[in-house]
């Protein structure tokens, strides 16, 4: 289905639905196509490929709201579809807070510049996908100690998505994506039994970002043989390095509570905090929506507010909240944005080895396990696994260990930041450094 | 995709209102309100000579030769198997916050998924567009993981013998009105405000779910069920001396508007305020290894994370299960028993048949303490050379099945519950849990808790909150050296998520005693490491 029809589909459902009864209408339909290849083990395992769209209405009805999506676009299915949804909406209590948003906030023009959607997407087959996925098993197996490996589980996967937005106050609009990933893992045969499983990925806005396939196949190799020989390490306060790779997992805890919801609803450690310090000064990040090519990148928001760079923290102290329309009116808060797009940290100057030197003795954490945080007191317990830093050096690697503490205190004793932003993900978190954690094992 | 691809690829379980979204989501991110589009017509469906073979979709214009002409594509290029999964599911959410229901949710998914299937090779495709043409493209690109000759399809399409009904609705979803359901919200939230003045918010999220599957194959098989689904969910935020906690509670299940009697929705209210104001009693848990104890319900995520996904067989025929050497080995106490059970009536994880057309029954992993079977779908059952076992499922039309988990629990054992937690000298006790994770190959899994004590001279001392569980499931297992009388199946809304795809579970177990677990408190190691021994 092409922009244009997507475009008449959500023209037509904010129409009828205005004849319908409904004061404002604002409808979204999305459309994706995506391929996905998956190859195990010397030959294919599963391939997938579609096309699939929908559509999603928010209605505002005699005072009342309410928000509804369907995958059944057929003209008989969208008439009944939204003669059930007003009929629903007008059930509902008032809500003097719900409204469209202020169409002076809406996006006007698609920013130059953001290389959102590579059209490269157009020539690669899934016959591609599967020759890369295939290169990258026979890369991971020609890494010395692969006598090891029990099973390499290899992907290639790729989407073009477009979201059309179409507003009874004035919003018409429209952006297009493309998504390219390509992963490896590698299961391995343990001494003791165990089979630990690690991988490598990648994942971009444009083809030509993607790393060696082949690189990609080694190093998951190289990262399931440093999981030999995992132990528990003893229970103690320590140093703890997370990775830049599995820092984004930590982070998430710190953007979920600065929503205007969680805000609003009591749910946020956060509160009353704004112009405060709340971390260490090495703390300073802002969302970027606007990051060229960045996987979270965004010309406007859900509601249609034009995107714009937001600084979040400063030097430890913080600076603003997620806040969309809805909370901003309840909150008395002029909206922001209501969700996360692209992190752009204040870097430091040194790499994860030169930091781990300077730490001399801790613990590095490669990823996470379950675990939780608690919104609104900051408690938090995760499961890790990763290595000893012992001496400055990556030691041992250890494993069925836990870190705990609350976010307020914990970030005040964020002392380095790396130079080495993960590219891989939204969040683009660096190597980050505490001075001490409760690490929990023996 | 999410922000975090790699996430979605883990196996975990959680649960809650973000969930209920998470398991109808299919792409289109949306949760949703209103009527029903459709009426289903949940009526026992009885198979009969001359019943119309496809029924439920004959509304959105599916026939017999529309199902086989697609079944002939699929097959087009050679394969073992074939099969159509058709699916309508009508999602309804009514929310309260700050005292009004003053928002409703409504999702409508309706598509058709096309499997080829060659040895362990996948091809899969789906399609909204339940027309002739769509539905014979999704089935070339499909059958495009095969390349041989053009193999026939049935000449018949038959429905075999009537399904069990598990979950049989007197007055099915579509048929309750908003404003019946409004009161049930309204009457949560007062009941919680009059019940204890520190509570400052509460959030009230109420679902119910109509859907209906048909399930065509390249055998002639044609499989239709109707699959209801419901949950209440209740989350509170309390404040006390200018501390703040939340907590809450849900309840869910295949069940009908009849469910939310007064005991259910009093029973829902008691246990979100005391769950949440109990909290500013915690003390913080320790940290480092001793003997903790699960009390009876939710604490069954222990077997979904530490054996559960480590016996679907898919990770066993790949040999990258830390159990896929391990059937007819004794691997637990003589008195543990574990199952996963697609039979419990009216639970959320029960199933009339599974998402391949297969019977579903009961699954025993566990048998007086030796590994017994695995979970199967039907590509692992031919690797293996066994019958399936009704585990094949998927999250909806635009994902293909894999072995997954019903509702699994622990059979009773041999103990009384006060006979364990007197057993324990220092340790803890688990008693409500939000969320699990395990690493399949190295068998490691957590879980974390909202609410547990802490266990002195073996009694239940000082309440503890938000700490993280870690542990190693063949170790874990073998560590079980106390199992109650006192099986209980968790009523709550628990969703199960693995590569990518997420369906609603149940689990279950009686009172248990693991001799020794890493627990991630924040309380420092004092007094653990001398009890470690239990």
């Amino acid at each position: 289905m092409t922009n244009e029809a997507m475009l008449q589909i959500a023209r037509n459902a904010v129409s009828l639905a205005k004849q319908k009864g409904a004061a404002e209408v604002a409808a979204v339909a999305r459309m994706k196509r995506d391929v996905d290849v998956t190859w195990r083990d010397g030959k294919l395992e599963k391939i997938t490929e579609a096309t699939s769209r929908g559509l999603e209405v928010r209605l505002y009805v005699d005072g009342r709201y309410s928000t509804c999506s369907t995958s059944d676009l057929r003209p008989e299915g969208l008439t009944s579809f939204l003669d059930n949804a007003i009929g629903l909406t007008r059930t509902l209590a008032k809500d003097p807070h719900r409204s469209l948003p202020d169409p002076a906030l809406y996006s006007k023009a698609t920013p130059e510049g953001l290389s959102m959607a590579d059209p490269k997407i157009e020539s690669i087959t899934a016959l591609d996908l599967r020759r890369t996925a295939q290169s990258m098993e026979e890369a991971a197996r020609s890494v010395k100690g692969s006598e090891a490996i029990l099973s390499v589980t290899t992907n290639g996967y790729h989407s073009w998505n477009e979201t059309t937005q179409v507003h009874s106050n004035g919003l018409e609009a429209s952006f297009a994506g493309t998504e390219f990933s390509i992963s490896a893992d590698v299961s391995i045969k343990d001494d003791d039994g165990r089979r630990p499983e690690e991988g490598e990925y990648a994942w971009v806005r444009v083809y030509a970002d993607l790393p060696d396939a082949a690189a990609v196949g080694r190093r998951a190799t190289e990262r399931a043989l440093a999981r030999r020989g995992a132990k528990k390490a003893p229970s103690s306060v320590m140093p703890v390095l997370i990775d830049n790779r599995a820092a984004g997992r930590f982070l998430s805890y710190l953007l979920r509570p600065l929503t205007g919801a969680a805000l609003q609803q009591k749910r946020s450690f956060f509160e009353g905090l704004v112009g405060k310090p709340f971390g260490s000064d090495k703390l300073d990040f802002a969302d970027d929506p606007l990051l060229p090519k960045g996987l979270g990148t965004r010309p406007f928001d859900g509601e249609g507010l034009a995107a714009r760079r937001m600084p979040l923290f400063e030097k430890g102290v913080l600076k603003n909240h997620y806040v969309d329309t809805y909370y901003g009116k309840k909150l008395s808060m002029a909206p922001t944005t209501g969700g996360s797009t692209n992190i752009a940290w204040k870097l430091g100057p040194k790499t994860q080895a030169a930091l781990a030197l300077d730490v001399k003795e801790g613990l590095l954490v490669t990823s996470f396990l379950g675990g939780n945080s608690n919104d609104a007191t900051g408690d938090f317990s995760l499961g890790v696994q990763g290595f000893v830093i012992r001496g400055g050096k990556i030691a041992e690697p250890i494993a069925e260990m836990n870190v705990s503490g609350r976010h307020v205190d914990v970030w005040k004793r964020l002392i380095a930041v790396g130079n080495d932003p993960f590219a891989y993900a939204a969040s683009r978190t660096p190597t980050l450094v505490f001075d001490g954690m409760q690490v929990a094992g023996t | 995709m999410g922000h975090d691809l790699r996430m979605n690829r883990r196996q975990f379980i959680e649960m809650g209102a973000s969930s209920i979204a998470a398991a109808s989501a299919s792409g289109f991110l949306l949760g949703c309100a209103g009527q029903a589009l459709e009426k289903p017509t949940t009526a026992a469906v009885v198979p009969s000579a001359d019943a119309p073979r496809v029924s439920y979709f004959t509304r959105f214009g599916v026939d017999e030769g529309m199902i086989r002409d697609g079944l002939a594509d699929a097959l087009s290029r050679g394969a073992d198997h074939a099969d159509l999964f058709f699916q309508h599911r009508v999602s309804n959410g009514l929310q309260l916050e700050d005292g009004e229901v003053n928002r409703a949710y409504t999702r409508v998914e309706l598509g058709v998924g096309v499997r080829v299937v060659r040895g362990d090779q996948t091809g899969y495709a789906y399609t909204e567009e339940l027309t002739r043409e769509a539905i014979k493209r999704a089935a070339q690109t499909a059958a495009a993981v095969a390349d041989g000759p053009a193999r026939p399809g049935p000449t018949a399409l038959a429905v075999g013998a009537a399904l069990p009904q598990r979950y049989t609705l007197d007055v099915p979803w579509d048929g309750i009105k908003p404003a019946q359901k409004l009161p049930i919200l309204d009457g949560v939230n007062a009941a919680i405000f009059k019940m204890d003045g520190r509570i400052k918010k509460v959030s009230v999220f109420f679902a119910d779910e109509a859907g209906a599957i048909l399930i065509a194959d390249s055998q002639g098989r044609l499989v239709e069920d109707f699959q209801p689904m419901t949950l209440l969910y209740v989350s509170c935020v309390a404040e006390q001396g200018g501390r703040k906690e939340t907590n809450g509670y849900n309840v869910a299940g295949r069940r009908g508007f009849d469910f939310y009697s007064p005991e259910t929705v009093g029973r829902v209210v008691r246990e979100a305020v005391a769950r949440t104001t109990v909290l500013f009693d915690a003390v913080p848990a320790p940290a480092g290894e001793m003997p903790v104890v699960l009390a009876a319900g939710s604490s069954g995520i222990l077997l979904h994370e530490a054996i559960g996904h480590g016996m679907e067989a898919d990770f066993n025929r790949k040999g990258t299960s830390i159990y896929a050497d391990k059937i007819g080995k004794p691997i637990a106490q003589p008195f543990v028993n574990i199952v996963d059970d697609a039979a419990q009536p009216h639970a959320r994880g029960a199933i009339n048949v599974d998402d391949e057309g297969n019977p579903a029954g009961t699954t025993t992993l566990v048998d007086k303490g030796v590994l017994a079977t695995y979970m199967h779908d039907s590509i692992s059952a031919k690797h293996y050379g066994l019958k399936p076992t009704g585990n094949g499922r998927r999250q909806s039309y635009q994902h293909p099945p894999m072995p997954r988990m019903r509702a699994t629990y622990m059979l009773p054992g041999p103990h009384e519950h006060d006979e364990i937690v007197a057993s324990v000298k220092r340790g803890i006790y688990c008693q409500s849990f939000s969320n699990g994770q395990v690493q399949i190959g190295a068998g490691d899994f957590t879980f974390y808790v909202k609410n547990g004590f802490l266990i002195e001279d073996g009694k239940l001392t000082r309440p503890i909150k938000d700490v993280n569980i870690i542990g190693n499931g063949p170790r874990v297992l073998e560590r079980i050296d106390m199992v109650g009388k006192d099986l209980v199946i968790d009523e709550g809304g628990w969703t199960c998520g693995k590569d990518v795809q997420s369906v609603p579970v149940s689990q279950g177990i009686p009172t248990v005693r693991v001799s020794s677990i890493t627990v991630g408190g924040q309380g420092g190691t004092q007094g653990a490491k001398a009890n470690a021994k239990g």
